[in-house]
Parts: structure tokens; C-alpha cells; sequence
């Protein structure tokens, strides 16, 4: 009787935590990814300077920044897509449960596989179903059980917020659905390969306001399975949807902190004046 | 490049000031009608509905900052301290009159030894200045002081309350007039009034804190 009536309480003390993580305490606490003196570069011009930055497991964590700061190139250096632009280049470290991702044993495949990727404008597989664009992964990578595969597209496609409405309509072309739909559908593909982080470059860029409104409800309901990292140009969505907020300009982390810090009281000049549209 | 956010907070800005000059003029219009026993409450009421209306239209105008431009960091602070602030000048007006209307009611103040008013009417006065000061120069090291001059008027306050408990206690109301009865009553209503003041004088000091530093005051 004691603990169930303790639950709840933990649970709020957990939820107002997460409110009032500052810098120091995210460097305190377990880390989903540790990104470690990371430099990134395009042939000769340096990307990226020295970031680090801790993310918090379960958490949503924003890059916003003036267009060309790093946001996307950071994003996707967190996954090793980087690395697959010619010319580019990687140098530093960014530990996945404490595991070195650009280590040379591991398998980029399987980094692709824990750490999934939602990019700005939805990109369904053309010539597939509904249903083989959720388990095309899932076959790429030898599930054959047909079962299985049934299941796993259901379940990604409720945790995408899509199931109620395309369960009728699975054998149908991934690419009639509208471009909210189609944006849920390759969240749903990403779910499918029950990756532990989740990557969203601008998802919502190319949507309108109400089919942005279900992906920032479906990436907060997301965070209790999975880590997210969103980039974001709209800082409204950044103060909706994420718990951590990281600033990036020129290449560099100018800010890190709790989005509700950084957002009403930046420690940074460059912050304020970026968030506050006095620049950018 | 001026952001369109600027021009609402310059409107806003300017609504407060003309909302402190007139709340300032307002309570010390106040005190000296008490000081003097001049009734004039119906100036003072249409002072007071005036900085009502005013609180109204700032923060009818700030919701719809917020809604318009989504104003964060400095800004969000502002326009969220800029309620609070006008608030505290509309309780300056209302208060105020609450004073005219001691005077209105009791009767005029002449007979009564005022000095206990005047003192504490002057702290709260430079209490007032200084939080329209600190609010003009967004300066966030005022409030620390109002915060001192706060206890001096809340030490007075209580000092004359327990004065008139010690009265009652020892019997003494049977020897006291009628007038002295009414000067205990109009001197211990508007001490309570000033008093009032003093803590709303201090809330601006710690809007003026919050939005410069972001941190609520230590006192708070």
C-alpha cells in the first residue's frame, strides 16, 4: 500500500527533475550518447568545432542555430551518416551507452540500426505498400517470420500515431498517403527496427500546422521509448517539444541546458539574442 | 532592423510610465488630503479608475504579444513582469483611495496627531520613487533596499497596532473620546493602506530584478 502510494509521487518528482536539469546535472547523470571533442569537416571546411555534449536517455533534445551552424552535420554525425558525403570528415568521439560508435570493430549498419532517422521531407520507398515500406527494414535485415513482420508493423505504426487510420489500406502505396501520413510512415519505418535513439532533421519543415501538431504530440509520447534528438529552425516547436535545448552558431555549442532555462533565461548573450530574433 | 515585437514593447513601455507618474500622483494626492483634511475622493477615484482601465489595456496588450510573437528570454520576462507591475500600480490607486475614503468616512484628520502617518507616508513615498527608479533604469539592486524600507514601515505598523491592542487590554478605551476613537481607527486604516503599498513598491522592485537577471529576488 505503501509503495503504490509512493508511485506517483516518484513519478512527479521524475517529471519536475527533468524540468531543472541543468548543464552540470546532465553532465552528472547516465547518458544515452556522449558526444566527446567532436570536429567535423567538408573537405577543408571545418563544420564542426569541438562539440560536446551529454543526452539524457529518454529525453527530447533540440539543436536550433541560424542555418548553417553545424545543426544537421552534428545530427548526423551522431549516426555515422556523415561520414557517407564525400569529402567529409569526422574526428572525436560519440559513445552510444558508452560504446564508441566510430570505433573500427563496429559495424556502421548496426549503429544505423540503434540510432534511426527521420529527414525533412518524408521519403517513403516509391514503389511500396504501406506495409513493406514499415518492414523493408525489417527484411533487409533477415526476418523472414511473417508473424513477426505483422506485428512489428502494427506496433510501429500505433507508436507512430498512424495505425487508426491506414489499418484498412496497408497494400496501398506509401506514397498516396498525405504528407503528414507519409512523415508518420517513416517514423513508423524507423520504429520498426526498434532503434534506441531517434534522429529528426526538420520533420516537420515541409508539413502544415495540423500535421505538425500530431508529429511534435507523437514525438512527446515517443520519448518514453525512445531518445530523440530533433533539428529544428522553428523555436516555438523547439520550447513545445523538447526537454534539452542546444544552440549551435558558426560550428560551435554557444548554450546547452533545460529548454525551459534557455528559453526564458539563456546565460549567453548570443542565445538571447538568437532566440529573441535579434539576429539570424 | 526593428523587430515588430519592439513596437508592442514600446507601447507597453510607455503605458507603464504614464501608469507610474500617475499612481505616484495619485497616492501622494492621498496623503496630503489625509495630512491636511482635504476630502477629495472623487479626484482620487477617477485617478484610481483611470490606472484600473490602464492595468486592463497592458494586459490586454501583452497576451497579445505573447500570442502574436511568442516573445522568450528578456521579452517573455517583460511582458510577464509588466502584468505584475501594472497590477502594483493599480493597487497604488486603489489603495490611495481607500485612504481618501478613511477620510470621507471617519472624518477629517485635523484633530488627530498625524505624525505617525507622515513618517511612514514619507518612507512609502521614496519607497515608491525608488521602485519607479529602479523600473526606469532596470536597475536590479534596487530591491534590496525597498526590502529594508519594507521592514522599517511593517516595524511601525505593527508597533502602532500592538498600541492600540495594549489600549483595549489595559482598559483605557473607557477614558478615550469618541475622537480619539476615530483618530486610532483613520491613523491604523491607512497605516495598514501604506503598508500595502510599501509591499507592492517592493514586488516592483523584484519584477525589475527578475527581468534583468532572470532569478527571483533572494528574499522571495
Amino acid at each position: 500500500m505503501a509503495v503504490e502510494n509512493l508511485a506517483p509521487v516518484e513519478k512527479k518528482e521524475q517529471i519536475e527533475e527533468s524540468f531543472v536539469y541543468l548543464d552540470d546535472e546532465i553532465e552528472k547523470s547516465h547518458s544515452k550518447l556522449v558526444v566527446k571533442d567532436v570536429n567535423g569537416w567538408f573537405g577543408s571546411k571545418q563544420a564542426l568545432k569541438s562539440i560536446n555534449i551529454n543526452i539524457k536517455p529518454n529525453s527530447v533534445t533540440a539543436f536550433i542555430g541560424p542555418s548553417g551552424c553545424g545543426k544537421t552535420t552534428l545530427l548526423r554525425c551522431l549516426n555515422r551518416m556523415h561520414e557517407m558525403t564525400t569529402g567529409a570528415k569526422i574526428t572525436g568521439e560519440v559513445l552510444l551507452d558508452g560504446l564508441n560508435i566510430y570505433d573500427k570493430a563496429i559495424n556502421p549498419v548496426i549503429i544505423k540500426r540503434r540510432i534511426g532517422m527521420v529527414f525533412q521531407k518524408p521519403n517513403p520507398f516509391p514503389t511500396m505498400s504501406i506495409q513493406d515500406n514499415v518492414a523493408a527494414g525489417l527484411k533487409l535485415n533477415g526476418v523472414r517470420d511473417r508473424n513477426l513482420i505483422q506485428d512489428i508493423v502494427e506496433d510501429s505504426l500505433k507508436g507512430a500515431a498512424l495505425w487508426n487510420e491506414v489499418k484498412d489500406e496497408l497494400d496501398k502505396p506509401g506514397v498516396s498517403l498525405s504528407g503528414g501520413q507519409q512523415q508518420r510512415l517513416c517514423i513508423a519505418r524507423a520504429l520498426a527496427m526498434q532503434p534506441e535513439v531517434l534522429l529528426m532533421d526538420e520533420p516537420t519543415s515541409a508539413l502544415d500546422p495540423l500535421a505538425s501538431s500530431k508529429i511534435e504530440e507523437l514525438i512527446s509520447n515517443l520519448r518514453e521509448r525512445v531518445t530523440i534528438i530533433i533539428v529544428t529552425h522553428n523555436m516555438q516547436q523547439a520550447a513545445r517539444v523538447s526537454d534539452f535545448t542546444a544552440f549551435m552558431y558558426l560550428g560551435e555549442l554557444i548554450e546547452y541546458g533545460a529548454t525551459n532555462q534557455i528559453f526564458k533565461n539563456p546565460k549567453k548573450d548570443l542565445t538571447e539574442r538568437y532566440i529573441s530574433g535579434k539576429f539570424g | 532592423m526593428t523587430r515588430l515585437l519592439d513596437i508592442g514593447l514600446d507601447k507597453i513601455k510607455n503605458l507603464l510610465v504614464d501608469m507610474s507618474i500617475l499612481s505616484e500622483t495619485t497616492v501622494n494626492m492621498a496623503i496630503e488630503s489625509y495630512e491636511k483634511g482635504i476630502a477629495i475622493r472623487s479626484k482620487i477615484f477617477d485617478h484610481s479608475e483611470k490606472l484600473r482601465l490602464l492595468q486592463l489595456e497592458i494586459a490586454d496588450f501583452a497576451i497579445e504579444l505573447i500570442a502574436r510573437y511568442q516573445p522568450v528570454a528578456t521579452d517573455l520576462r517583460f511582458l510577464q513582469s509588466c502584468l505584475d507591475i501594472s497590477y502594483g500600480f493599480m493597487r497604488f490607486g486603489r489603495y490611495a483611495y481607500d485612504i481618501s475614503e478613511v477620510l470621507e468616512t471617519i472624518g477629517p484628520s485635523h484633530k488627530c496627531d498625524t505624525s505617525i502617518v507622515s513618517t511612514m507616508a514619507l518612507i512609502v513615498k521614496d519607497m515608491i520613487k525608488l521602485s519607479l527608479d529602479s523600473l526606469r533604469d532596470l536597475d536590479k539592486d534596487i530591491s534590496p533596499k525597498l526590502y529594508v524600507m519594507d521592514d522599517s514601515v511593517d516595524s511601525i505598523y505593527r508597533n502602532f497596532l500592538r498600541k492600540t491592542f495594549k489600549l483595549d487590554s489595559e482598559g483605557l478605551s473607557t477614558t478615550i473620546t469618541i475622537n480619539d476613537m476615530k483618530c486610532y481607527m483613520s491613523t491604523l486604516l491607512i497605516l495598514r493602506y501604506l503598508e500595502r503599498i510599501s509591499d507592492h513598491a517592493c514586488y516592483i522592485g523584484d519584477c525589475v530584478h527578475y527581468i534583468v537577471t532572470g532569478d527571483p529576488t533572494p528574499r522571495k
